[in-house]
């Protein structure tokens, strides 16, 4: 299996609901808590596995507003855990999955060096490096109904701009997704790999108009023809 | 990327260090200038370890998480962090060893074949460090084999000088001495000289389009989603600017390359000259210490194109 | 698995379902509590608003229930202090609830309007405003008048349903959509899950917006239009679409009143209405019968257009030639409108026309069969699939309530409306137009002493006999709502009581209570200047306010609570009993009337009550009729019981499903005793389900109306005829004329407005306060809009919202801001005619060019809401409020009149111009500051680290 994300930036509107789910779910989740700095001060901060970003393409009035959510990408290749030297860092052989092993990591920071995505964010009070789990503590507990087993995120989206799955098996939903609307990955001359995948803006729906208009009404009004339409 | 302090102490320190036994090692070997003392290379020896030793103490202050710091060495198959602690731990009983061996007249060829496995781990251990940083694909400016020879050449530049000190200190023949430090400083500097232009050229990196798949328009960021700063604007956002970094630069090659290389010019000349040796340690030492700054300084990690970079 | 996943321990947990109350959204949420500690929200799956989705405010609910800004017991101002100090001390709830009901019960035996109670954003009019009506006072409204009034307005005087609460567009059939207006922020959930819909299914979005933010970030079009000329659009819209001849014959003459005759006597009483028969109903010219027949039956054949002679001599002409006069007039060509709204001519057509081919080329038949009002069937419902949404970007002008009816023109063209792929109406809409309810305006009544009003504070006038006003046109209410200044002011002016109350204007008040609403910070127009009214002592009344009793009832430490006299606190939404009612502002959805509630999840922590619990003790104190049994003892135990056993007639209550005694029956039905259980078992929400003959054009749908009827929607199953022309506008109008037969205004102002903006058709017209102040010395247009992770909700205050957005900036157009040499992160100075302020700048392509704008309600006063003095919302994030007059320009030989819609008295927070210039060097921080708010007896129980790690689990931590 290879786990991960489907982000659809063509419906993605930008709300941080998936980052304030992500939030919540991974406070009091596997490797919770999540530090806030300055939460009640002048600079609040805080450790968050999933950020939007926003950007513009192209310029006033042509501009669109593109968001951008980004989490762990959870690489093929995933620099991250090759180079933590404590063994920390792993990449699950049986999903895929990149974790990071809280007893193990000594923060040295040196994994979010490498990774290109900014996926990685340390914790300061227990000095170990967090990120993305994909929610492995919903996706495996059998005890949650079938439906909810997903990452957070993806349960809460209010666009339906994430859909989570397995990329190794062609038929599923986020791979025939990512078929059928040319999902790409970011930054892929690194050669990191990664499993989420990003679906394209689609393109302007065409309307055909009529533009020659009939007649004229205006001229027309006076004499202008009742139809028989009864109620 | 954010200089962090500890860790241009430790690459700076442990760098001298590492080129000051190797080179201690050679100048015994050879006898150069008509060789050192036994007393005399045992204190070199130890002012070589003793700035090792702080370096690598030193580097575990950016660590979040110390009390995992003895599980660094676990990953040698994969992570150059991993190989540089292990070759440093290595390196550590063999220098000791050879030290003793000096200390106490041990036979010649235990002193040998320590002092040759001392150089050598010294030089896989800094060639390690420089791997740390030439291996990140995510950082253009570093992920080149430039970077570790860069990191070599100024660890043995900084040994060099502080081996000709020791040298003008013992009353030795200087003329070897100052050809060697003549010679590794200029390779470090024709080195960092080919590695500044190089980062001037743009290259084929990943810019805000590749970044974002958005590659049919000019992309701009709008809002990073957050007003303060997050870890990741933290360690990485570090900017510096253009001209502070070419004025820099000039001091890298001032204070790092030319000053010591007068400072030889005037132990020549005086044919001893305490004070010169002195500055060319200080300067070369100095040199070293901006030139790393900047190196941090002027990394760019390419997640900073999801905070407003153009390109990287 | 790997062992070294640690799974929840759900044996230590509870799950439970209540309603979100992070906005006006109302979502159903999935808690997951575990030891008294909120461990997870999430959507509820079946719940018909969110379907299981829920957006960050909803998650970020955790951190409102920890929020440190909390109030923790009932608060009275020291005495000897001054108010606004915000010095107190810890009262009882006995004591609290003493001097409340002494101090109601002398107003309600002496003057009962001398009590102003207005609310927030709550979402229990149906009681606050019955609380109002039993004690007797006019003055009571929600924030409708600030926020929605336009919106609300329009759509019930013009389809009998209308944007937000009152409709939906239907995302199941939508091909076209289009949303009007900036500051995106109602039905939000529905709305996300919606245009992903549409999306999927190729559908084209396009927005009118003078800014791409938001869910105009998604559109597929984006028309950067001009603030304020919304309403020329449509009207331009309106033009192609009579030019083209794309609309909806048999539409317009089934369900709209273009074909009703209206009457052609300019400069004489009668001109301008409808011709009616001896009773009352409206006609219309019979083309097969050749006759003037009843426009309301059935079995007619309307000429849509001409015009006629009436047997009384007068001319009378159809509705629709009226409108294709004056919309085919050169003045709405694209061309001619261009500019004015800053958009391409060829976009205005092409809009028009591709709504047009969407709406009568890509139609969508449903074979369902369904009944007409008149009696006939139909084998199947036709939709023609162009679906509209607005925003507040229509509402809050002063122009706003005639855009917005021209919006609805576009639909009702198209035959657009309720049915499939359409603007549909959500339950209990669509209702009469306008809906048969008027406000209480009998003097007597109203000046009775211990006696209720006989009909609720708020309603819908019909003509001037409608206005609640004195003998001499003097305003009964201290909001001046349905005056002359404001006929049809159906939510109050919220914005003016502070105003209204401190100049004694109409009249004094003893006192206000504020229940949910930041009067005194970012839900206000002129800020500054209103704390400082709060402020203000009455000479005449040595040791008086000129507002002498506040009382503020909120869950937070706001800036507004730091005026009041008395705080009652309250609780938080998963600490108390509350209703979301069919009464109030529904959450049904087009296919099912909905309502729900919510229940005490968390066990309360500290001395507070439940506002609705309060006004149900109060009303038992003072022995309102409604809560007092005959023999003089109450009526109702606690707000639960009132809940369940409350009827507004027999078998209506609050609470919809599961009436009648064993819970059998839905919508009516006899007051069940475990109404509360049975919503509990049921993840706390009802819906009923339209079966598919009732889920379409229900103006007309016999079967729908009749259901409607029964369970008290509409008072009969007649017929809902859509009102292009509005009559009760040309009587007010006529009033203003000084031609009609009834009251009429004698202020030369108010008559001018009313012969001005009470045209009968919409109208587009400069925005009144732009109408006084010179472009050319203020430029720009200025607009706010909140973020979506903070919209209607109170949540700066909230840890983790907070990091998303802790200062906000003025947003300009890029190229704007470069020519006049502003670049990113400048501070700048901003001028309106009535403040100035100081703010940061950030530049972005998708700003109109010539507006800015910034994110509302970031900037904080320094204490408030649970933060530390240096938070960058007070340091750095700034109100636009301090720009915003809530009274227009002074005009010479004029009263000072509110900056609101004429015709609504809608707020008009987006008519504001403002002009812009780079500080000086060293001028940095947001200006003005105000003085520090402290902190209250029991902050002390709050901590505030500087490392705050929330982690709900009891079990074994990392």
């Amino acid at each position: 299996m290879r786990l991960g994300l489907v982000i659809d930036l063509d419906v993605c509107v930008g709300c941080h609901a998936c980052a304030i789910a992500c939030k919540e779910w991974n406070a009091s989740g596997t490797i919770g808590p999540l530090s806030d700095y300055q939460p009640y001060g002048a600079e609040p901060s805080g450790v968050w596995f999933n950020r939007i970003r926003h950007f513009e393409m192209d310029e006033y009035p042509n501009n669109k507003t593109v968001n951008f959510p980004m989490s762990c990408m959870h690489c093929e290749d995933a620099d991250c855990v090759t180079v933590c030297p404590t063994g920390a860092s792993y990449k699950r052989a049986e999903d895929g999955i990149v974790l990071i092993d809280q007893d193990k990591c000594m923060g040295c920071n040196y994994c979010s060096w490498a990774c290109p995505y900014g996926a990685r964010e340390l914790d300061r009070s227990s000095g170990t490096m967090k990120k993305c789990t994909l929610c492995i503590d919903r996706i495996y507990d059998e005890q949650l109904p079938v439906e909810e087993r997903q990452p957070s995120c993806v349960l809460t989206c209010p666009a339906h701009a994430r859909m989570f799955g397995d990329f190794d098996d062609p038929d599923s939903a986020v791979s025939r997704t990512v078929r059928e609307r040319g999902g790409y990955p970011l930054m892929p001359e690194l050669n990191y790999n990664p499993t989420n995948t990003y679906l394209p803006i689609r393109r302007k729906p065409v309307i055909e108009v009529e533009t020659k208009p009939k007649g004229g009404l205006k001229e027309s009004i006076k004499q202008f023809a009742n139809r028989l339409v009864r109620r | 990327m954010h200089p962090a302090f500890s860790v241009i102490f430790f690459t700076v320190a442990s760098g001298a260090g590492f080129g000051l036994i190797s080179l201690l090692f050679i100048a015994d070997f050879f006898k150069l200038g008509g060789g050192f003392s036994d007393d005399q290379l045992v204190a070199g020896g130890l002012i070589a370890l003793g700035l090792i030793a702080f370096g690598l103490l030193s580097s575990t202050f950016h660590l979040a998480n110390p009390k995992n710091a003895w599980r660094a060495f676990s990953r040698f198959r994969t992570s150059w962090l991993s190989r540089e602690g292990v070759f440093a731990i290595v390196f550590m009983p063999l220098a000791l060893i050879y030290v003793g061996s000096i200390m106490f007249g041990a036979p010649e060829w235990l002193r040998v074949g320590f002092g040759f496995l001392t150089a050598v781990l010294a030089w896989i251990t800094v060639f390690s460090t420089g791997m740390i940083y030439a291996c990140l694909k995510t950082i253009r400016q570093w992920n080149t084999p430039l970077v570790p020879a860069n990191y070599l050449a100024l660890g043995y530049a900084s040994g060099s000088l502080l081996l000709l000190l020791g040298a003008v200190f013992a009353g030795l023949e200087t003329t070897p001495y100052i050809a060697m430090s003549a010679l590794i400083v200029s390779i470090a500097a024709v080195l960092k000289a080919i590695y500044y232009f190089w980062i001037r050229s743009p290259g084929l990196t990943p810019t805000i389009n590749t970044a974002t798949g958005l590659t049919r328009a000019k992309i701009k960021l709008l809002d990073t989603g957050h007003t303060h700063g997050t870890f990741l604007t933290q360690e990485f956002g570090f900017q510096i600017a253009r001209q502070k970094a070419s004025v820099l630069k000039v001091v890298v090659f001032v204070v790092g390359f030319a000053v010591p290389g007068l400072m030889l010019v005037s132990v020549f000349n005086q044919n001893g000259g305490h004070a010169a040796a002195i500055v060319a340690v200080v300067a070369g030492i100095l040199g070293a210490a901006v030139e790393r700054w900047l190196f941090f300084a002027e990394a760019r990690h390419v997640v900073n194109l999801y905070h407003g970079a153009q390109r990287c | 698995m790997n062992a070294k996943i640690k799974l929840e321990n759900h044996d230590a947990q509870e799950i439970k379902y209540t309603t979100c109350y992070m906005c006006a959204c109302r979502c159903g949420i999935k808690v997951t509590l575990e030891d008294n500690k909120v461990r997870f929200i999430q959507g509820n799956r079946n719940h018909p608003t969110n379907q299981g989705v829920l957006c960050a405010k909803g998650s970020a609910g955790i951190m409102k229930q920890y929020s440190t800004a909390k109030l923790t017991q009932p608060l009275m101002r020291k005495e000897g202090t001054e108010r606004g100090e915000g010095i107190y001390e810890a009262i009882s709830w006995d004591k609290a609830l003493d001097i409340l009901t002494d101090r109601l019960q002398e107003i309600r035996e002496t003057d009962p309007s001398k009590l102003a109670f207005f609310t927030g954003r709550d979402q229990m009019q149906a009681l606050t405003g019955l609380w109002a009506q039993q004690f007797g006072t006019p003055n009571w409204a929600a924030h409708g008048g600030f926020c929605s009034v336009n919106m609300a307005a329009a759509g019930l005087y013009t389809i009998g349903f209308s944007f937000w609460e009152f409709g939906a567009p239907d995302w199941d059939y939508a091909k076209y959509f289009i949303m009007w207006g900036v500051a995106e922020d109602h039905s939000s959930n529905p709305i996300k899950i919606g245009l992903e819909k549409l999306k999927r299914r190729g559908g084209k979005f396009v927005t009118v917006n003078p800014v791409r933010t938001g869910y105009s970030a998604i559109a597929d079009e984006w028309l950067p239009i001009k603030p304020g000329m919304d309403g020329l659009l449509a009207m331009s819209m309106v033009h192609v679409l009579l030019k083209h001849e794309k609309f909806d014959y048999e539409f317009l003459v089934r369900y709209t009143n273009a074909s009703w005759l209206v009457v052609q006597t300019p400069g004489e009483k009668g001109d301008g209405l409808f011709l009616r028969d001896e009773n009352n109903q409206p006609l219309i010219w019979d083309i097969e019968k050749e006759a003037f027949r009843n426009g309301m039956d059935g079995e007619i054949a309307p000429a849509l257009f001409g015009e006629y002679v009436a047997p009384d001599g007068r001319r009378v002409k159809t509705v629709m030639s009226m409108m294709a006069e004056r919309y085919l007039d050169s003045r709405y060509a694209p061309e001619n409108v261009a500019a004015e709204v800053g958009l391409p001519a060829e976009a205005i057509e092409r809009i028009a026309l591709e709504m047009a081919h969407v709406a009568f080329q890509e139609t969508v038949e449903l074979p369902i069969e369904w009944t007409d009002v008149w009696g006939r069937k139909h084998d199947k419902v036709v939709g023609r699939p162009v679906a509209m949404y607005a925003m507040r970007g229509i509402s809050a002008h002063s122009n706003g309530f005639h855009a917005c009816r021209a919006v609805h023109f576009i639909q009702m063209l198209l035959g657009a409306l309720d049915a499939p792929g359409n603007f549909r109406a959500r339950a209990p809409y669509p209702k009469p137009i306008p809906p048969h309810q008027l406000p209480e305006n009998n003097i007597d009544i109203i000046n009775a002493p211990n006696t209720p009003l006989s009909r609720p504070p708020l309603g819908f006038p019909t003509r001037p006999e409608d206005l609640v006003v004195d003998e001499f046109g003097n305003p009964l209410r201290i909001d001046k709502a349905y005056s002359w200044e404001v006929p049809i002011a159906s939510h109050g002016l919220m914005h003016m009581v502070i105003t209204n109350a401190t100049n004694h204007d109409p009249y004094a008040i003893d006192t206000l209570i504020l229940f949910m609403a930041n009067m005194a910070w970012n839900s206000t127009m002129n800020t500054k200047n209103i704390q400082d009214m709060l402020r203000m002592k009455d000479p005449e009344e040595p040791g008086e306010y000129k507002i002498p009793f506040l009382v503020v009832i909120d869950a937070f430490h706001s800036e507004m609570t730091n005026f009041a006299d008395l705080i009652l606190p309250d609780t938080t939404y998963l600490e108390r009993h509350d209703c979301i009612s069919l009464l109030d502002r529904p959450i049904s959805e087009p296919d099912a009337a909905a309502d729900a509630i919510r229940y005490p999840l968390v066990k309360l922590d500290r001395d507070v009550r439940p506002w609705q619990e309060v006004m149900v003790e109060l009303a038992s104190r003072l022995k309102f009729p409604a809560f007092t049994k005959e023999d003089g003892s109450r009526k109702f135990k606690d707000y639960p019981d009132f809940i369940v056993n409350y009827e507004r007639s027999p078998g209506i209550g609050f609470l919809s499903g599961w009436r009648g005694k064993d819970g059998s029956k839905s919508l009516k039905g006899e007051p069940n005793p475990n109404q509360w259980e049975k919503y509990i078992e049921n993840q706390s929400f009802f819906a009923h389900h339209w079966p598919d003959n009732q889920k379409y054009m229900r103006y007309a749908n016999k079967d729908y109306l009749e259901v409607a009827a029964d369970s008290g929607f509409v008072g009969k199953p007649e017929p809902i005829i859509m009102q292009f022309y509005s009559e009760p506008l040309q009587k007010f109008r006529l009033a203003g004329q000084g031609l009609y037969d009834g009251p009429q205004p004698t202020n030369q102002v108010d008559r001018e407005r009313l012969v001005t903006y009470f045209d009968p058709l919409p109208m587009w017209y400069e925005p009144l306060e732009q109408q006084r102040v010179d472009a050319n010395e203020y430029p720009f247009f200025a607009l706010t809009q909140r973020p979506m992770f903070m919209y209607h909700s109170w949540d700066s205050q909230n840890v983790w919202l907070r990091q998303l957005m802790a200062q906000n900036y003025l947003y300009m157009n890029a190229r704007k801001a470069a020519e006049m040499g502003i670049k990113d992160f400048d501070w700048v100075w901003v001028e309106s005619h009535n403040g100035k302020i100081r703010c940061q700048v950030k530049t972005m392509e998708g700003t109109q060019e010539d507006t800015v704008w910034t994110w509302n309600a970031i900037g904080k006063q320094k204490g408030a809401w649970g933060l530390k003095e240096d938070a960058s919302e007070a340091t750095k994030g700034f109100l636009l409020n301090h720009l915003i007059s809530e009274l227009l320009p002074e005009k010479s030989g004029e009263r000072r009149v509110t900056n609101s819609d004429p015709v609504t008295g809608q707020a008009a927070w987006f008519d504001l111009r403002v002009k812009i210039w780079k500080a000086e060097p060293g001028e940095t921080g947001s200006w003005p500051q105000f003085d520090v708010l402290k902190p209250y007896p029991g902050d002390e129980r709050y901590e505030r680290p500087n490392v705050l790690r929330y982690d709900a689990r009891s079990h074994e931590k990392n």
